[in-house]
């Protein structure tokens, strides 16, 4: 299992653009991590540093024992999944199911074994009725679905995930959580770039949260949406039911719904 | 660089001197008048300041072409005086003559379409022509193209970029990068594809053939000069014309 | 009341397909109301907008029953170019909605206003307002083609938005954006309709509609299924069988019925829980 390790990673381009400043931080394997912050504020930088498609000015990115300066993207793919945010940067065949097995197929796996991980991928994404279609006739929610398939069926240790949320509806949001699911029962790390709170509370404990092009906080997810000073350097909004146990004067820690759910039954029953 | 007098010409007056160039080359005899041409273009695209990329390109466009086509002419047009011989190739007066004629022209000509183009930007171009009646739609066609391209290439390195993260290796050897090269191009235009009705309806929503005459915030003005040029052109045309056929 | 937007029996089946994307579609929106349009993906809800933008039938041929009214005029006796100024479309893709033929992005927005032929000197007034009221100033003289997804989509709602139509349909149009980002696009919504427009849009993010809204329809697998004032359809037990998502606050509000807890009505934005719950003390010296 894969290890991922920043150490005081800055990434500025060719021009003298300032993306991120700073960064250190360790994924260990089978953890899942949410990464939040504002538009702009170095998300997607860093995951890019992650698996090596940007490669640090500063610091060190290991993954594993690979240093991602000494490897290439492709090699750094087998062990790190990356899901593009716009599905259309990603998709190049003419059929969901050829898109899938690319993946594992470049890899070099046994026929079998690509076969294999084809279809749980998308089975696990809802997507195996599709498989004869051309992605680009697909809606969005669901050629994102393709994307995120695509990169599961590689079975690499860390997967990231930029804006899994966006567009989906009640249906997609269950595939999802059903996904991260069965990814932790395989011991897999999942890192999450997303806007949606709800999504992080529910399926989320450690969140890292970012502003500015730098590390604002990284900690379990009680004491990141309740931490005011975290809030509002970040700008985030709490989510929902954080500001209902709020306004109904429960005292701090309460993030899901079930947890709501109970302390208002507690206190009705007294 | 919009200082300059010579860049601040209205485009049509460019062009006018690009076809004057044109006119001239054709009317006058011989090939020295034509070579001649090439210097004062050199000399205008120095005043203009665009010396550099002027000379860089007619050097890639269109040196190989000239020597190509004078070396074709040399051995076979056809003419009696042989100069040099060696098995079926003969090298004749005539046909270096002819070689050097051929070329002059379509160094003058050729080079003086380059300055233009260096010299006037193609949206400016292009809205002198809608200005005269070029429809909005040919007007769209010709920009989007110019847009399209570097669209094309940035698509592109996001593809490649996607490929990576799949394993697909771009970076070594020129075979390795030709090998991940041919897989983008399915997605490159598959994309644009999909994208063309989407950018149908994008002008639509925009109003693009809304039912009244369009204003644009990029306007075009003419000096004295530019109304004064072009006439000086025709003067030089029609006395060069008369010159040439009628004395 | 005048109804602005008007479908009556309207149904639409695309060029090579056999099953209808709309079925039988009747609604009206009056003139300065809020609609949103929600559904899961695949109901047809894009259609719906499309339907209304009179790209069905005018650019996506295929087979359309029904009468589609807007304005009092049916759509078929509209022209396409007549349509732009009346009826404003953002849609889903940020990527793709550029003109592709501007430079940067003050021009981008200024598109729209020059095909109308409005006076210079007007659009120069009217883009500035634009970009100052979507906040994208700083993003001036920037090429469109160069912004990010969230970037994009504000460059398209201001472009749309400067024309300055009657009605607005945007689609999805917080996708990319950061929940800042979202609530300012809301804002920027609100403030429309409070210039008199005409509003549809389609979202999945309920808390926002619940406290921006005022009308839902609601779309599963080509039909509408369910319309009216946004507290009584979240309050109508049908709306569960659909499958879609609730405003959290009435999502929870349902779960504490089930459980035995008394609610004197069902909340649909967070602060009405306490009301609900009858407990408005408790949250008075907060």
């Amino acid at each position: 299992m894969t290890e991922l390790h920043l150490t005081n990673v800055s990434f500025s381009y060719p021009d003298g653009t300032k993306a991120l400043e700073n960064l250190t931080l360790s994924v260990t394997s089978g953890e899942r991590v949410a990464i939040v912050g504002q538009n702009g504020a170095g998300k997607t930088t860093a995951v890019k540093l992650m698996n090596g498609l940007l490669k640090p000015t500063e610091g060190s990115v290991l993954v594993g024992d690979w240093d991602t300066k000494n490897h290439t993207t492709a090699q750094v793919s087998r062990k790190v999944g990356y899901v593009f945010q716009n599905p259309d940067d990603q998709i190049f065949h003419n059929d969901v199911e050829s898109e899938v097995r690319f993946g594992p197929k470049n890899m070099g796996f046994e026929p079998e074994r690509v076969n294999e991980l084809t279809d749980w991928a998308m089975k696990l994404c809802g997507i195996s009725e599709f498989a004869e279609e051309n992605p680009y006739n697909l809606p969005y929610s669901v050629r994102k679905f393709v994307t995120i398939a695509s990169v599961l069926a590689m079975d690499s240790d860390i997967i990231i995930l930029d804006e899994p949320t966006a567009g989906q509806d009640k249906i997609g949001l269950q595939v999802l959580g059903n996904l991260l699911q069965v990814l932790e029962e395989k011991q897999k790390s999942v890192i999450t770039i997303t806007h949606d709170m709800e999504f992080v509370t529910d399926y989320f404990t450690r969140i890292i949260v970012m502003a500015n092009r730098q590390l604002v906080a990284d900690d379990n997810a009680q004491k990141v949406f309740y931490n005011t000073e975290v809030l509002e350097k970040s700008m985030l909004k709490p989510p929902a039911v954080a500001q209902m146990a709020k306004l109904l004067d429960f005292s701090p820690g309460i993030l899901s719904k079930q947890q709501l759910i109970e302390a208002i039954l507690a206190q009705h029953s007294l | 660089m919009k200082q300059n007098i010579l860049l601040q010409l209205h485009p049509m007056t460019k062009f006018f001197f690009t076809l004057f160039i044109f006119a001239v080359v054709l009317i006058s005899p011989g090939y020295i008048f034509s070579f001649a041409i090439f210097p004062i273009l050199i000399l205008i695209a120095m005043l203009a300041g665009v010396a550099k990329e002027f000379l860089n390109i007619v050097i890639k466009a269109l040196v190989t072409v000239l020597i190509f086509i004078f070396i074709m002419q040399m051995f076979f047009y056809p003419g009696e005086n042989v100069l040099w011989e060696w098995g079926i190739f003969e090298i004749k007066q005539e046909g270096i003559k002819y070689g050097l004629l051929l070329t002059s022209r379509i160094l003058a000509i050729g080079s003086a379409f380059i300055l233009f183009f260096r010299m006037t930007e193609v949206r400016d171009f292009v809205k002198s022509l809608e200005d005269i009646g070029l429809p909005p739609m040919g007007a769209y066609v010709v920009l989007s193209t110019l847009q399209i391209i570097p669209e094309m290439r940035r698509q592109a390195n996001t593809i490649m970029e996607a490929q990576k993260t799949r394993g697909v290796e771009t970076e070594g050897s020129i075979f390795v990068r030709a090998k991940a090269f041919i897989p983008t191009l399915t997605p490159l235009i598959l994309s644009s594809i999909a994208g063309t009705e989407e950018r149908a309806i994008t002008l639509e929503s925009r109003a693009f053939s809304a039912p009244v005459k369009k204003t644009s915030l990029h306007q075009l003005s003419k000096s004295n000069m530019d109304r004064a040029l072009p006439i000086v052109f025709a003067l030089v045309v029609i006395g060069l014309i008369v010159w040439r056929f009628f004395l | 009341m005048t109804a602005m937007i008007d479908l009556k029996n309207v149904s639409y089946r695309y060029p090579v397909s056999d099953d209808s994307v709309l079925k039988n579609i009747s609604f009206s929106i009056e003139k300065g109301k809020f609609t949103a349009i929600i559904g899961n993906n695949g109901s047809g809800k894009t259609t719906l907008c499309n339907t209304i933008r009179g790209f069905v039938p005018h650019f996506y041929k295929g087979e359309l029953d029904g009468e589609v009214i807007i304005d009092q005029t049916k759509i078929t006796d509209y022209q396409l170019g007549q349509l732009g100024e009346k009826v404003g479309y953002v849609f889903q893709n940020p990527f793709i909605q550029v003109s592709g033929v501007k430079d940067n992005v003050f021009e981008e927005v200024a598109y729209g206003l020059e095909n109308l032929g409005i006076p210079v000197e007007e659009i120069k007034v009217r883009v500035e307002e634009v970009l100052k009221l979507v906040k994208i100033e700083y993003l001036r003289d920037k090429n469109p083609f160069e912004l990010s997804g969230g970037q994009r989509q504000r460059v398209a709602l201001a472009s749309i938005i400067v024309m300055d139509p009657e009605i607005l349909v945007i689609d999805e149009p917080t996708s990319q954006l950061d929940p800042i980002g979202t609530q300012q696009i809301f804002e920027i919504i609100r403030l429309m309709k409070e210039r008199g427009k005409t509003i549809v849009l389609v979202e999945h993010k309920m808390d926002l509609i619940a406290e921006y809204a005022d009308d839902l329809l609601v779309m599963h697998k080509g039909e509408l299924v369910m319309q009216g004032p946004v507290r009584e359809v979240f309050a109508d037990p049908e709306f569960e069988k659909y499958q879609i998502q609730y405003p959290h606050v009435t999502e929870i509000a349902l779960q504490l019925q089930q459980s035995g807890i008394p609610l004197t009505f069902l909340p649909i934005r967070d602060e009405e829980l306490a009301d609900a719950l009858n407990r408005t003390e408790v949250a008075a010296h907060d």
